[in-house]
């Protein structure tokens, strides 16, 4: 459970809107998916500064012992302002992974960094399919720790001091430490259309690596639950921004002598679109409550925001191209980014078809 | 001439000049056969042949067209899909303009660009306020264009400006072919959602265009769209707007072909996906197929104002589809992930045919309008001068 309280949680996220909307604007958005790291060293130090990098880590650690919730919330605003950078991939993923092991010496050794953030970490999940499924892991670890294989789509691992890799030991899985530079370990930089995000492929020749011990496939699992559940808020938040942005549009802009949000098509359009934005928000805040309270609902509700998120962005950001006209056919117009920025999300985690699935599962074993 | 005659004939010239396995002309360049299309009447069968045609019937206008269709050459049937030239013939224009241009325009020597759209007039491009002032022989041009696809390389643009600001907006506009090298235009790039920069900016500041380059009357620019607009939608229901990186030419890929690679082919949802979208174009093609047929017969046909409606669900549909069953691999782009690069200029460039040349909305109303005679939506300036208009007063 969370040690951060509701006004609490409120001042946090409204720190952090008013950091991304001084810091992280279009255009400084679009100077940072210009540079070859994708990473706004400064902007992450701000966040860091802000405890937002602790977020999900124990105070004995330096983190602010915070939960899902937490984390949801902050990435709604994340999402809104299409941050770049390795929030998800350090301050969610590799800090629930590392927190959740039973390994002391690697809770010392690497959470007080992720939380200040001076330690950047990320997580080698899935292999070339890119399905996040137990099966679709490319790595394997033979008795002594040494690592063989790939690794597919890493986020940020570009910038990654740490690098946290899933791999098939036996019929198990277990979690290992590398150094991204150390020998044995190549990182290919993969170019994705959302030129905001930073995927590689890591390949693992004979790399010699350090277990961290008590994780197994399961906690493999609540990681990426965690995971897709503030990608879920993070999709929430930004369907909702470029929403507004879409709404004041047709609120404004003028033909046939009156504002094109006069017109039904438009109105049954932003109509239908809100529904999107506000079942997302819902499912996402839903889906982290359950996780944070470990309730028994948790599978029906995370799958759900799983795929009921993802596509909801999707359409919202597809939608408001259309209801933008021409205008939002301009790389200079942010809608496009959005697009973009749905597209790679809908693949992170598990595509919707894949949630689909689990989420019948959970309703047929809840039944 | 006989029916079948005209197919001989047109057989023949093909045999002859076209070399339908490698998709090329069987001597000279591709220039010299549209010069032959053109000299032989096919280019515009359907116009009389002192106008470069042959005089044909609609039926016999399309035993031309199938003959070069199954012999993939090209050149035939710009009667029908040639914006530019279709708009001069339909419309009385200076005789000797039109003779002196119509032979480069149906032989591919002049390239076009439409110079409709302005910031403050898309859907509604009756509001334009680019302005053209008559000048003894020629008018002069003020005013700015936006999203003109092809303007650097245009050699002409078929201008829509306003020539009388004292009468409702659909009445004050003229029809110019505006020569494009000239010191009075500037044009400037836009950068697109698909990272090419085909349009542009078009900016008009005492550029001027001979009298006899007007089309239609003054004042009866708007009905000169009309045909050219029913002409550019009948192209972009066909699918002209769909296009691979790079490309200009239309390029449908198989939805079958990318499973088959992506090895998804078995998955029975990605099955089911696949025939939806394969059934939208197929039914699309079908639609154009019957209204050909009926509008051979003699009888217009309203299923020809769907389909660039259709065109649209058909490309949207298929990126998605192609997403799905490319699954993570679309994140990518680049060279090196040239199906992910595809895919998604194929996502992005979808929206080239649900905004350009009328968006969507705007085809939605016109086909319950104008096909089913359905109320017209209230439009509060339609009869007011334009001078007194929300366009003008803001
Ligand atoms: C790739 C591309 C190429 C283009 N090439 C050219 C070109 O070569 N030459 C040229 O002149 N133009 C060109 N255009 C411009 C195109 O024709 C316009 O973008 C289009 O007509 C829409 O106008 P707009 O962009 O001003 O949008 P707006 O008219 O402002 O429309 C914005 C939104 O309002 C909706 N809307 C407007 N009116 C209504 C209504 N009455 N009822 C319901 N909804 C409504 C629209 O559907 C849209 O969703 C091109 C556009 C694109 C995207």
């Amino acid at each position: 459970m969370t040690m951060i309280g509701m006004e609490e949680r409120a001042a946090i996220r409204e720190g952090f809107a008013r950091l991304l909307s001084d810091k992280a604007d279009d255009a400084a958005l679009r100077r940072i998916m210009a540079t070859e790291s994708g990473h706004d060293a400064e902007l992450w130090k701000a966040i860091g500064d802000m405890g937002l990098t602790g977020l999900l880590i124990d105070p004995a650690y330096g983190g602010v012992g915070g939960s899902i919730v937490d984390v949801e919330a902050i990435m709604e605003e994340a999402g809104a302002a299409l941050l770049a950078g390795p929030l998800l991939s350090s301050a969610v993923m590799a800090a629930a992974l590392i927190s959740d092991s039973t390994d002391a010496a690697a809770k010392a050794r690497l959470l007080p960094g992720i939380a200040s953030g001076e330690t950047i970490a990320t997580v080698a999940v899935t292999g070339d399919k890119g399905l996040w499924t137990r099966d679709d892991i490319g790595v394997s670890a033979d008795r002594n720790g040494v690592l063989q294989g790939a690794a597919n789509y890493v986020l940020a691992a570009n910038v990654a001091d740490v690098l946290l890799v899933i791999a098939k030991t036996g019929d198990e899985l277990a979690v290992y430490e590398v150094d991204p530079k150390a020998n044995g370990i190549s990182l290919q930089a993969l170019k994705s259309w959302d030129s905001t995000i930073r995927l590689s492929r890591v390949v693992f020749d004979a790399a010699p690596a350090t277990r961290i011990a008590g994780l197994d496939g399961a906690a493999v699992e609540r990681m990426l639950d965690l995971a897709r559940v503030a990608l879920a808020g993070e999709q929430a938040g930004a369907s909702r921004r470029i929403f507004d942005i879409t709404v004041e549009y047709v609120r404004t802009r003028v033909q046939f002598g009156r504002p094109i949000g006069g017109f039904q098509a438009m109105k049954h359009m932003a109509a239908d679109l809100l529904i999107e934005v506000e079942s997302a928000t819902s499912a996402a805040r839903a889906a982290a409550q359950a996780l944070a309270a470990g309730s028994t609902e948790a599978p029906v509700l995370v799958s759900l925001a799983a795929f009921a998120c993802a596509d909801a962005f999707h359409q919202v950001a597809a939608t408001s191209i259309q209801m933008h006209g021409g205008i939002a056919f301009t790389w200079e117009h942010s809608a496009h980014l959005y697009l973009r920025r749905a597209r790679v999300d809908a693949q992170l985690f598990g595509a919707s078809d894949y949630h689909r699935e689990r989420y019948v599962s959970a309703l047929e074993k809840a039944a | 001439m006989s029916r079948t005659d005209i197919k001989t004939e047109v057989e023949a010239f093909l045999t002859t000049h076209w070399d339908s396995e490698a998709r090329r002309p069987r001597e000279g360049t591709s220039r010299d056969f549209a010069q032959k299309v053109f000299e032989a009447g096919w280019a515009v069968a359907s116009w009389p042949r002192e106008w470069f045609g042959r005089g044909l019937d609609k039926d016999d206008s399309k035993i031309v067209a199938a003959a070069f269709r199954k012999a993939r050459a090209p050149g035939a049937g710009q009667d029908r899909t040639n914006i530019a030239a279709a708009s001069l013939m339909n419309f009385a224009s200076d005789e000797s303009f039109k003779r002196e241009i119509l032979p480069q325009l149906l032989t591919g020597r002049l390239a076009i660009c439409l110079l409709y759209s302005e910031p403050g007039a898309g859907s509604d491009l009756a509001s334009i306020r680019t302005r053209a002032e008559r000048n003894g022989d020629v008018y002069v041009i003020n005013g700015q264009k936006v999203w003109t696809s092809g303007a650097r390389t245009a050699d002409y643009g078929l201008l829509l400006a306003r020539t009388d600001w004292d009468v409702p907006k659909h009445q004050g506009i003229s029809f110019f072919v505006l020569p494009m090298r000239q010191p009075g235009i500037d044009i400037r790039p836009i950068n697109q959602i698909t990272g090419d920069s085909h349009f542009n900016e078009v900016f008009l500041d005492n550029a001027t265009v001979p009298a006899k380059n007007r089309i239609g009357a003054e004042g009866e620019g708007w009905k000169v769209l009309q045909t050219a607009l029913a002409v550019e939608r009948l192209v972009m229901g066909e699918g002209a707007g769909e296009r691979r990186q790079g490309s200009s030419k239309n390029n449908v890929v198989s939805l079958i072909d990318i499973a088959r690679e992506a090895g998804q082919l078995q998955d029975p949802l990605i099955r089911q996906k696949i025939a939806q979208a394969t059934a939208y174009r197929q039914l699309n093609a079908l639609n154009i197929a019957r209204a050909k047929e009926e509008l051979a017969q003699g009888s217009s046909s309203p299923i020809m104002s769907l389909g660039k409606l259709a065109m649209s669900r058909i490309l949207h549909t298929d990126a998605a589809v192609m997403t799905q069953i490319l699954g993570a691999a679309s994140m990518l782009d680049g060279p090196e992930h040239e199906r992910a690069a595809d895919i998604n200029y194929r996502t992005a460039n979808a929206y080239m045919t649900s905004i350009g040349g009328g968006t969507d909305q705007i085809q939605r109303n016109i086909i319950s309008e104008r096909v089913l005679g359905l109320p017209r939506e209230v439009e509060l300036d339609r009869d007011v001068p334009f001078r007194t208009s929300r366009a003008v007063t803001g």
